[in-house]
């Protein structure tokens, strides 16, 4: 795979995140991100696709690094769980290596709201795959500084709306592949990925918010459009389980797959 | 260790699996009869159980799909919804979802015998170079139906048999030995006990924090490295706790070399399942 090198490639989604992110010591970074009105939900929370686009993020860098100089990584699987459904914000992001195999990194990385003494928001782990880009891999200086736009603005849409999210009958939901959307290796997202699943357990379930989440990515979004079709498994004290499945539809294959415990709104 | 695996007195002849593989390599099916002595207090077949049950089929189905390679099981996943009660079995429906050059993936659907969900299953492997000490996949392909022998049984409650001791219980620590009767192929605790480690530790410490009779429904398990020495040893972190829920990340160290850390494992647990 070929990695876009250019400054501005791939960086709209981290843009709209508004996520900074520091290496305070070898191979581990802290992020930052205020809790800003695009990226809340219908609840008055910052969604859970939102906190799972900050976990690969910080999380896929803290990988990245860790497998210079051999490669760069691609995110193959994130699994996280969500404990606080209302924050006040900043977020911090903290992240750190846990193994560093031959062909994949670990990383773990905790969500916590600065604003509420800390409190822990999600906890994740995320898995990557390492690749060599055929024009090598990324050029950064250490220890690494990412900084975020100063400011977000203001009127930026809400995360449906950015991502042109469409319903499709009772439970799925579908979007184009923007430019926009593309990471720097020039497919979707895995935070997008990520955010579309949330979103169509939310659709499927009424309005419910997603607390728990095991995501494979198994093949790249190239082609569009991108569906998330979500089926209920069961139901428990602490929500609906789900099972979610993304598809390109342009290129007629399976792309990702989910497990999702959603809430039912209070 | 003993030269042939697995034992005859070993946990996987012990919960008397049955299996039957696809001919197209890419699905496999496999058994498990609930007994009493595999259930919580609440009268369920444990969690822990029911991951061994998709780590032994899972692994088996990953050795084919990325043969000649071999590999190394990176995460496993379960999530349940349904009460596994014993008399009745529970079928794992495995499926290969990717078969890369690095990694292969799987799902595995866990049904009892009325075709009623009882969970859901992910499973992902790194692809390794083959070892001269790997089994061949056509053994694992050809396996025998069953490993049970008409001894094969548990005769006093799991958690008992691992050697499962309670240390402290609202910080979720508890030693379990390593033993043949729980070793895999390479000599570590098998994957299936490690997950069965740490729920019991993410049980214990969640029913200390709520004071609730709480069992664990979902594990997300990180496999970072072997526990060949042991005792194995968990701490937990209590994430958070609900109406009926709650949620801990449990760190399992093998204590008998130098804390080496083994796994990170994300635990749900709620109040039953149905």
């Amino acid at each position: 795979m070929n990695r876009d090198q250019r400054p501005e490639a791939g960086h709209h989604v981290g843009r709209y995140m508004g996520v900074a992110m520091r290496e305070v010591e070898e191979l581990q970074l802290v992020g930052r991100a205020s809790v800003a009105p695009h990226l809340r939900g219908p609840a008055g929370g910052v969604r859970t696709g939102a906190l799972l686009t900050m976990l690969d993020n910080v999380g896929g860098v803290t990988g990245g690094l860790a497998a210079l100089p051999d490669g760069w990584v691609v995110s193959t699987n994130l699994a996280a769980r969500v404990v606080a459904r209302s924050q006040v914000g900043p977020l911090r992001m903290d992240s750190y290596l846990l193994r560093r195999g031959r062909n994949n990194v670990v990383t773990s990385v905790q969500i916590r709201d600065e604003g509420l003494r800390d409190a822990l928001v999600a906890s994740g782990v995320l898995t990557s795959a390492i690749l060599v880009p055929e024009n090598g891999p990324p050029q950064w200086t250490r220890p690494l500084v990412l900084e975020a736009v100063p400011e977000p603005a203001p009127d930026l849409p809400s995360m449906p709306d950015w991502l042109g999210v469409r319903v499709v009958g009772d439970h799925a939901v579908e979007i184009e592949l923007a430019a926009e959307l593309r990471n720097p290796w020039g497919i979707l997202h895995g935070g997008v990925v990520a955010t579309l699943v949330d979103l169509a357990a939310e659709h499927a379930t009424g309005g419910g918010s997603t607390t728990d989440v095991v995501l494979h990515f198994l093949a790249p979004n190239r082609v569009g459009p991108v569906r998330a079709s979500a089926r209920e498994l069961g139901r428990r004290t602490d929500g609906h389980l789900l099972r979610v499945e993304v598809r390109d539809e342009g290129a007629a294959r399976t792309t990702a797959l989910a497990i999702v415990t959603c809430a039912t709104r209070a | 260790m003993t030269a042939v695996y697995p034992p005859d007195h070993h946990l996987l002849r012990d919960l008397r699996f049955s299996f039957e593989h696809g001919a197209d390599g890419r699905r496999s099916r496999a058994w498990m009869p609930v007994v009493r002595e595999l259930c919580t207090d609440l009268g369920h077949a444990r969690a822990g159980v029911l991951a061994t049950l998709v780590d032994v089929i899972g692994g088996g189905l990953a050795a084919s799909a990325a043969a000649p390679g071999w590999i190394a099981t990176a995460d496993l996943t379960l999530h349940l919804v349904g009460a596994a009660r014993p008399g009745s079995v529970v079928e794992a429906r495995a499926e290969v979802l990717r078969a890369g050059r690095t990694t292969v993936v799987l799902e595995v659907a866990l049904v009892d015998e009325h075709e009623r969900n009882v969970g859901i299953a992910t499973m992902s492997f790194a692809v390794l170079p083959r070892r001269e000490t790997n089994p061949e996949v056509d053994r694992v392909r050809d396996s025998p139906s069953t490993m049970a022998t008409a001894c094969s049984r548990l005769d006093r409650p799991l958690l008992e048999e691992l050697g499962v001791q309670v240390r402290d219980p609202a910080r979720g620590v508890i030693e379990v030995p390593v033993t043949d009767w729980s070793r895999n192929s390479m000599g570590s605790m098998q994957g299936g006990v490690v997950a069965t480690v740490a729920e019991v530790a993410a049980e214990t410490a969640l029913r200390a924090a709520t004071n609730k009779e709480l069992v664990v429904t979902d594990l997300q398990v990180t496999y970072l490295g072997f526990g060949r020495v042991g005792p194995v040893r968990t701490t937990v972190e209590a994430l958070g706790t609900g109406d009926g829920h709650g949620s801990a990340r449990v760190e399992l160290v093998d204590a008998g070399a130098e804390s080496r850390q083994m796994t990170v494992v994300h635990a749900v647990a709620t109040r039953d399942l149905t």
